[in-house]
């Protein structure tokens, strides 16, 4: 994928990367993604990056419990009202269920937002900008502007090189 | 700028990141199966065969072929079924506890543990399944609308919460297993020079970039599915002993047995944690990986565990004699601690409350091969627990007319012996074929940990 559109710039210390993008966010250049073989959580914090995943995840929760609930007291209470040993049919037991099948559906809904998110699905062909990243490499790419001139890009590849990657390409 | 508290080397060697992918893919991309895997695969083949004719007679048959009779109607096949749910509590219980305690020395053991939990928790499936008789009718247990009525299961029975609880644990223990493994894949893709294991590996990361904003969506999912997944923990083993507690059983009938049941799982887990580690480092020569350290670590954790066992054992001898119920009073003093079953139940106090105890001396610690001894030893003592719990309390209830003593058939015994198989089986298959540790997250751990860097002057 490295086609005449990115400059790669290629590091192998999750520190020395760390602190190229943050030479780069101060210069103002718009970095559009760093591959590494591990998270870099100061990267995130450096792009700004955030996610609502934990927001769907409630929601999720939310709907599991209640759908439960109501699935519950439909069976127990309303279609099929047995009592056992005098005891109430809408019972205070059905907590359980509903406890342990809120987890389930939160585990479920959640692992299946990140996969639509991510757009990941077995068998997607992907190509990567360094083969590296996914051993010892981590890897800055920045998208070049169709009014990037050719002085721009060589202030990109000297702030590269200046900030220790081993390689520019 | 990136303080982070160093506890101490967790990864020896001085390893750089390409030596960990390098350690940990090579021995699944190796084109030879070493000899002691074919050896082991097939022994494990041959028990798991004898306990496929186990399940034959049974079902075929039928449970006449067991021990069980109408005092002690839940033999051998409860007290494995609860035995194999404790070892299934090590996964979650390493992957999440540790991972919210901070404990970062779980990174090199994890994956195995996690991989362990799902095999012990399948195993465990099968004695319910097979415990019905009528297996073929096994589907009854499932809430869907039916021409008997309908007919709705009864949603307050401890039973019925097992079902839900047990495959809850295992979809999401399988499903949080999975995806962490998807960057290893990914790994495993970009590095195998095979076309088939490219493309199998390719399919299984799904695509998996590893870049900034995957990680950080990746990190949030699998913090969120552990964190959901971690209180299942406590809840499937409280509700396997809600299974007892809710019997008017003498033994049974007891508020501790949720609690002592979690406690009791956890130390059976870690206990065969240690006696899965302590193989797959000397085997895979992983030293470097799961080191002294980490050894010393989960025997500390056992001790302190064992020390709860052992007074839950005299909390449960000092409740009968106060509760002064004549029923409690004899299950407690000539059922479990004279009588027939004495034997399993000095051995249970003996494995799992004393002789863990040798834990206290650094010498013991840092022995492996006691401690694997140990480690075998607690889960046989587990076993016992389970034993001493349902056939002591059952064969001498109430009415002396229905005492009925309960010895297991060459049946029991080969479907007992059959989930063993299965089991070794299963972790054999994932030793050879699946990334052994999370590569990705030994990756994040070398440097925080590690004293000596390639690369000093890059620090803050």
């Amino acid at each position: 994928m490295n086609n005449q559109n990115q400059i790669l710039g290629v590091f192998d210390d999750p520190d020395v990367v760390t602190d190229a993008v943050s030479e780069l966010v101060k210069n103002n250049i718009r970095i559009k993604d760093v591959y590494s073989p591990f998270p870099l959580e100061h990267v995130w914090e450096l792009l700004k990056m955030k996610t609502r995943l934990p927001y769907a995840t409630f929601l999720y929760g939310a709907f599991g419990t209640a759908s439960v609930f109501a699935f519950l007291y439909w069976t127990s209470v309303i279609n099929y009202p047995l009592i056992f040993g005098g005891k109430p049919t809408n019972s205070l037991s059905f907590v359980v269920i509903m406890f342990v099948l809120t987890i389930l559906s939160g585990v479920i809904f959640t692992l299946g937002t990140y996969l639509v998110r991510e757009k990941m699905w077995p068998g997607k062909k992907v190509e990567l900008p360094d083969n590296g990243s996914m051993d010892d490499k981590f890897v800055i790419v920045i998208e070049k502007d169709k009014n990037m001139d050719e002085s721009a890009v060589n202030n990109i590849n000297e702030l590269l090189k200046k900030s220790g990657a081993i390689e520019v390409k | 700028m990136y303080n982070i508290k160093v506890r101490g080397v967790l990864i020896q060697g001085n390893k750089s990141y390409h030596d960990i992918t390098r350690d940990i893919t090579n021995p699944l991309l190796s084109k030879t199966t070493p000899l002691w895997w074919w050896i082991s695969a097939f022994l494990a083949s041959v028990m798991l065969a004898w306990g496929v004719w186990g399940f034959y007679n049974t079902i075929v048959v039928g449970i006449g072929t067991w021990g069980l009779n109408n005092s002690v109607s839940w033999g051998w096949a409860i007290i494995n079924f609860v035995w194999w749910i404790g070892i299934g509590h090590a996964g979650t219980a390493f992957s999440i506890f540790l991972l919210v305690l901070h404990q970062k020395w779980r990174t090199s053991i994890n994956r195995a543990a996690e991989a362990m939990t799902i095999f012990a928790v399948m195993a465990a499936g099968m004695f319910p399944l097979i415990h019905m008789g009528r297996i073929w009718n096994g589907f009854f247990i499932f809430p869907y609308p039916n021409t008997r009525g309908p007919l709705w299961d009864n949603f307050n029975s401890p039973l019925f919460w097992d079902v839900t609880a047990i495959s809850t644990y295992l979809t999401a223990s399988f499903l949080f297993w999975y995806v962490g493994m998807m960057p290893d894949f990914a790994t495993i893709r970009e590095r195998t020079t095979s076309k088939i294991k490219k493309k199998i590996y390719g399919i299984l990361s799904f695509g998996w970039l590893g870049n900034a904003r995957g990680w950080l969506r990746f990190e949030s999912a699998a913090l969120l599915m552990g964190g959901l997944t971690a209180p299942l923990v406590i809840s499937v083993h409280s509700i396997v002993a809600t299974d007892f507690a809710a019997g008017i059983v003498p033994g049974w009938h007891s508020t501790i047995f949720p609690p002592f049941f979690v406690v009791g799982a956890i130390f059976s887990g870690f206990s065969m944690v240690l006696t899965m580690m302590i193989i797959v480092r000397k085997v895979y020569k992983f030293e470097e990986y799961v080191t002294q350290s980490h050894l010393d670590a989960i025997t500390r954790i056992l001790t302190f565990v064992s020390l709860i066992m052992g007074v839950a054992y005299i909390s449960e001898i000092f409740i009968a004699w106060y509760s002064d119920s004549p029923y409690e009073m004899f299950v407690f003093f000539h059922n479990r601690a004279s009588g027939e079953y004495a034997f399993e139940y000095w051995a249970m106090i003996l494995f799992n409350a004393i002789i863990p105890q040798l834990f206290w001396f650094k010498k013991i610690r840092k022995n492996v091969a006691i401690v694997f001894i140990i480690s075998i030893l607690i889960n046989v003592g587990m076993w016992y627990e389970r034993f001493v719990i349902v056939v002591t309390s059952l064969s001498k209830t109430f009415l002396p007319s229905t005492w009925h003593n309960y010895y297991p058939t060459a049946t029991e015994v080969a479907i007992y012996v059959g989930t063993i198989g299965f089991f070794i089986l299963g972790v054999l298959l994932f030793l050879r074929f699946l990334p052994i540790m999370a590569v990705s997250e030994l990756k994040g751990i070398n440097k925080e940990t590690s004293i000596v860097t390639e690369k000093p002057e890059n620090h803050e």
